[in-house]
């Protein structure tokens, strides 16, 4: 399975299989963290600019303190009330991070519960507000957690929807110099599977230099020849490397058809 | 198998996954009924094993890159934890919140231990350096106190309520968030708050003002400051987490208790309404002295009766247990027994 890049959360499934989650970086949670603070505000400004509104129709001294009072303490919440409402609602996807396709997760891979969101939100005041604190630990952090990640067991991930399943299962062409299968090669019933896969991988591999794809197609021919055993006088010895690969995957193409 | 005949024969179940993936609305199956869930489940569990024989056969490819992706975003849709209900927030208070108090209380001694520290060094740099006292108070009470009598200058209080309560609670949620850095923001607060109080009431005891200085802090002071010395609790025990983790690596021992500790701030945080409202309206108010000394102690009184007391009985599970041992097995026990028979933990009254 390896362990992956460095910057990868191995998370594993309860049938034992592990799904790696490539996590978001410092700069990537910083612009995400720009934009929500932004909305924030701006709602803020309108709750104060609503609230302003009715408390200049009140008529008394009195009704212009309680409103002043309600409306200040109406748009306090409005900031704090804004990430863990949305990130609670959306299963830690708010705006911000939607926009640059991150995501919350808890460490195990599920989705965060609203004791993790809000223990997010809660160490935000520290991650944020004393000296950036977070920012730093994000820095130096594998997995570019902040504190209120490491308190809450969340890890922020990037969402990759890019790849589509037409993209990923389309096979990759294969580069033929001949169509021409050539006579029947002894002993390919002795081949796989696991051996015709890597015909086709060596086969669809563009871009090699001729030099490497020479060696490359030497090394896998010397290998097939033990797996064929061929005798050491077989013609097929004989051919370039390159066309005793082409030949036999042509050959198992058609067998597997 | 080739990497052909392995997409040809699953391609159809992937697509299936993908679209219900696509489908799930803000990050949740909600919508979903309930054979689409269980079918759902199906789904997830054979694209991980797909995923597993991809990794092994064609680690390469990049329909092996498609599946860990594909299960990664399916993955957290079926894990999750419970949804959170009103009725979760209502036990909450009436049960979880002073079972959490007590079972904490270790730390909130200690906690309270910072605050009465932080008093006392305040109280003793005024009586042994009276010379500092200008710098240590504000000298707008020095000038209240040559005048006659001391007062708390609050002029619009519903808009000071406002400020007032939020501002507690972001001190309050400091204290428990500063836990993360192994309690040091959690001390300052603690310890410095304490010296404020401290410096202030020995200046005031000096002019010969207590009774009125203390009828202006207690109304709303017992709660208030019961609340920070609960959340300066739970960062102290977020702190030992983060220092001695015991059995657990540092940081699950940090997240599991920043998980058992968080209702408990944030639930004591809300207090700190009722304290702000006592402290803008009833505090600086006209009262005589002795009425609002009354409002503070009857406050801190409903405050640790409900701390100390409440939830300490599961009334529902004492109820059918009772029921059962009168042997009245009628059809109404019977379904009052139903419910705690199947949780484990509340059938047992001793627990």
């Amino acid at each position: 399975m390896g362990t992956g890049p460095p910057d990868t959360l191995r998370v594993q499934t309860a049938d034992n299989v592990s799904l790696g989650y490539s996590t978001a970086g410092v700069g990537s949670r910083m612009a995400a963290q720009l934009i929500d603070s932004t909305v924030a505000l701006a709602l803020v400004f309108v709750a104060l600019v609503a609230a302003g509104g009715l408390v200049s129709r009140a008529s008394t001294a009195q009704g212009l303190a309680w409103g002043a009072g309600a409306a200040a303490a109406f748009a306090g919440f409005v900031y704090f009330g804004y990430f863990l409402v949305y990130e609670a609602v959306t299963g830690g996807r708010t705006l911000g991070k939607r926009a640059l396709g991150l995501r919350v997760v808890r460490i195990d891979g599920s989705a965060p519960d609203v004791t993790a969101i809000l223990v997010r939100d809660v160490v935000r005041v520290i991650d944020l507000g004393l000296f950036g604190v977070g920012i730093v630990v994000m820095f130096f952090h594998p997995l570019s957690r902040r504190l209120g990640d490491l308190a809450a067991g969340t890890v922020v991930v990037r969402e990759r929807s890019t790849l589509s399943l037409a993209a990923a299962t389309a096979p990759p062409p294969v580069i033929l110099r001949t169509p021409d299968a050539g006579p029947p090669i002894e002993g390919i019933e002795r081949l796989g599977t696991s051996e015709q896969n890597a015909l086709r991988v060596f086969l669809s591999r563009p871009g090699l230099t001729p030099q490497l794809r020479a060696k490359l197609a030497g090394d896998l021919a010397t290998r097939l020849y033990e797996r064929l055993q061929l005798p050491p006088q077989a013609p097929e010895r004989m051919w370039p490397p390159e066309l005793l690969i082409e030949r036999l995957y042509l050959q198992l193409d058609m067998r597997s058809r | 198998m080739t990497v052909d005949a392995f997409i040809a024969e699953r391609r159809a179940r992937w697509a299936e996954l993908e679209n219900a993936v696509k489908h799930a609305r803000r990050g949740r199956l909600r919508a979903l009924p309930a054979s689409e869930l269980e079918r759902f489940g199906l789904l997830l569990r054979h694209a991980s094993s797909d995923l597993a024989i991809a990794r092994r056969e064609f680690p390469d490819a990049a329909i092996t890159e498609y599946l860990n992706t594909l299960c990664a975003r399916a993955h957290p849709l079926l894990y999750r934890g419970a949804p959170l209900r009103l009725s979760t927030v209502t036990h909450f208070y009436a049960t979880g919140l002073p079972r959490a108090f007590r079972a904490a209380w270790t730390y909130i001694v200690a906690s309270l231990g910072l605050l009465a520290l932080g008093f006392l060094a305040g109280w003793i740099a005024i009586d042994v350096r009276p010379d500092l006292r200008a710098s240590l108070v504000p000298p707008s009470l020095f000038d209240e106190m040559a005048r006659g009598h001391i007062q708390a200058n609050v002029p619009d209080a519903p808009f000071a309520a406002s400020f007032i309560i939020q501002n507690n609670i972001r001190v309050a949620l400091i204290c428990f968030a500063g836990g993360v850095l192994i309690g040091i923001p959690t001390a300052f607060v603690l310890l410095s708050n304490g010296w404020m109080l401290g410096t202030v009431a020995a200046a005031v005891h000096l002019g010969g003002y207590d009774l009125q200085f203390w009828s202006l802090i207690v109304p709303h002071g017992v709660i208030e400051l019961s609340v920070i010395v609960i959340a300066g609790g739970t960062g102290l025990m977020l702190g030992d987490a983060a220092l001695r983790p015991r059995q657990l690596r540092r940081g699950d021992a940090l997240a599991a208790a920043a998980r058992r500790a968080v209702t408990l701030a944030v639930g004591a945080a809300t207090l700190l309404i009722i304290a702000g409202t006592l402290e803008a309206f009833a505090s600086p108010s006209g009262l005589p002295d002795a009425v609002k000394l009354t409002i503070g102690t009857v406050a801190g009184a409903l405050l640790y009766s409900w701390l100390l007391l409440a939830g300490r009985v599961d009334w529902m599970s004492w109820r059918s247990s009772a029921s059962r041992r009168a042997g009245t097995a009628t059809a109404s026990s019977r379904r009052s027994a139903s419910p705690s028979a199947l949780a484990p933990n509340a059938a047992d009254p001793s627990r």
